[in-house]
């Protein structure tokens, strides 16, 4: 805002101490958001640097698995049994806020299988093969906790860099610009009511002469 | 098919077999193996009682060395059985080729599977052992049909196709290929039950036999079922005929407490080397040297067995299982060299 476009009135002053103060309330209020998304950014990140290491040590257990079934019952066994799954994995789909941030919470179910629902013969395969669906299993299960953390981090970030260009905008832009407004009023209508009191002793004066 | 059935067979068939057993790859052969490389295994393998079908396939086979070793592996097994039923004597021969029809089941499986998952003929038929009823043409055959369900109708007319018939029944899917697998294991070990129940001489130690293989392949199966805490539908996994009742076994999967199960378990274990099998695994152990430890008593067994009854099946048995477990270690050793697992790693799944 221009200070020439500026009304020197009361009533502009008014709005403007209005305006201040509800820009300093928000801006104090944005900044201990961005403060609180910050410290829980942290805590995600925590957490999603664990899981992130803990899904490539799954990832690794499994591919060594499947090489160590493949080695021992064949490639052609290995495969029908892993297309032999009966129930596919499901995931459903909620969500959470973290300070007004809506994320995501993906609940798995169907992952964790018993022997029996596996689908494969047992009769006709060793425990090879249940040690190499187990660590897919653990392996899907560590990828569904990976989704749901990254994604959450991922919206944290973004909220985080709106709130602090927000809380930028409102600290070195509109709270000095409606500062520097109020302060020019309050010059003017010092000025002005300088003016009117000396027009007023200029007049009594002539009066008396 | 010449059947040696003069008195002296016996005698002859067991020193036939004796030589034929000191011909297997010592453990320290298998253990050096280990430190070389697909080619050297070849070259290695080449030199030994393989040198035949390494030396005819080397030029027929188009494939990785994985292939041909693999095809090496399974044309020695299927020559190296249909030898030892050529030599065995009458009074036996009934025995072993009852036994030697487990190939007839795992070669319909591997077929099926292998068409269900769309491999190529070629890749399945590395793997299918011709040891048993169905012959080399005849799977062949089979390997040409293009689909599950044509397999299945050339299946018509073999022994246990009554049985793929009542599963497909309702139709053909992954998981009834599953059954299926289950319910040919069940139905080969009733069959030798049946041979062994004929009447011919020599029969109560094939049973003999019979209820102990049945036994390790239940016990193995109740420590897989203990692994996950599976408390299912375990009498379809439990093989009935065995020396320990289905029943019982069932009771002993009830058990949770580790020490009382294998407590309860020594108590129905027959014989003192399982006992002593039994007692090492009273302390948690991955589950797949449990099946590991269990094999190797019950090849310990079988050989024991058949130094003390020399003129009956078990030293053809013992030979034949121990040619199998030879035969699965080097194919172990060879895919597990191709994909790079660590020697230490492909040693804890070797049988030796």
């Amino acid at each position: 805002m221009a200070i020439r476009d500026i009304k020197p009135t009361r009533s502009e002053l008014i709005q403007l101490k209005r305006k201040i103060k509800l820009s300093e309330r928000g801006y104090n209020i944005l900044k201990m958001k961005r403060d609180g998304l910050i410290l829980e950014f942290f805590n995600v990140l925590e957490k999603a640097k664990t899981t992130r290491e803990d899904l490539q040590e799954k990832y690794r257990k499994a591919a060594r698995m499947s090489d160590l079934a493949n080695t021992v019952e064949g490639s052609i066994s290995l495969k029908a049994a892993a297309f032999s799954v009966k129930e596919t994995p499901s995931i459903v789909l909620k969500s959470k806020n973290i300070m007004g941030v809506v994320v995501p919470q993906i609940e798995a179910s169907k992952v964790r299988k018993g022997l029996f629902d596996r689908g494969y013969g047992l009769l006709a395969t060793s425990s090879v093969m249940d040690e190499t669906a187990t660590a897919y299993e653990e392996l899907v299960d560590s990828i569904v906790r990976a989704a749901e953390i990254e994604t959450t981090m991922k919206r944290l970030l973004d909220e985080i860099e709106s709130t602090k260009r927000r809380v930028n905008a409102l600290e070195f832009k509109v709270i000095p610009e409606l500062t520097a407004a109020r302060d020019f009023i309050k010059m003017r209508l010092d000025e002005m009511e300088r003016e009117e009191l000396f027009r007023l002793k200029k007049i009594k004066a002539t009066h008396k002469d | 098919m010449a059947l040696v059935s003069a008195p002296g067979s016996y005698i002859y068939v067991c020193t036939r077999l004796r030589v034929r057993r000191s011909s297997l790859l010592p453990r320290e052969e298998l253990l050096r193996m280990l430190n070389m490389e697909l080619s050297e295994i070849i070259r290695f393998i080449g030199e030994t009682g393989y040198k035949k079908e390494i030396g005819e396939l080397s030029t027929l086979c188009a494939g990785t060395d994985l292939d041909l070793i693999e095809m090496a592996l399974s044309w020695n097994m299927a020559k190296e059985f249909h030898k030892i039923l050529e030599i065995v004597p009458e009074g036996l021969h009934g025995f072993a080729s009852a036994y030697l029809r487990r190939w007839d089941f795992q070669n319909v499986i591997n077929i099926l599977r292998g068409k269900a998952q769309g491999m190529k003929a070629g890749k399945i038929k590395e793997v299918l052992i011709p040891a048993g009823d169905l012959d080399r043409e005849f799977l062949d055959r089979l390997l040409t049909e293009d689909s599950v369900e044509k397999v299945v109708a050339a299946l018509s007319g073999v022994r246990f196709s009554h049985i793929i018939e009542g599963i497909f029944a309702a139709g053909i899917t992954d998981a009834s290929l599953m059954t299926l697998e289950n319910e040919l294991i069940k139905n080969y070990y009733e069959d030798l039950a049946i041979v062994a129940g004929s009447g011919v001489k020599g029969g109560e130690i094939f049973l003999d036999w019979l209820r102990m293989e049945i036994d390790f392949k239940n016990i193995q199966n109740l420590f897989r079922l203990r692994e996950y805490k599976e408390k299912g539908d375990i009498l379809s996994l439990m093989i009935p005929k065995g020396g320990i009742p289905v029943a019982d076994l069932v009771r002993l999967n009830g058990i949770e407490a580790r020490g009382e199960f294998i407590d309860a378990l020594k108590k129905k274990a027959g014989f003192e080397p399982l006992q002593a099998a039994l007692e090492d695994l009273r302390k948690e152990r991955p589950i797949h040297e449990i099946e590991i430890a269990l094999t190797r008593v019950l090849l310990h067994q079988m050989s024991f067995m058949s130094k003390m009854h020399p003129f009956s099946i078990y030293p053809i048995l013992s030979y034949l299982e121990e040619k199998k477990y030879e035969v699965a270690n080097l194919r172990t050793i060879a895919r597990g060299k191709k994909v790079n697992i660590p020697t230490e790693e492909i040693k804890r799944y070797l049988v030796i």
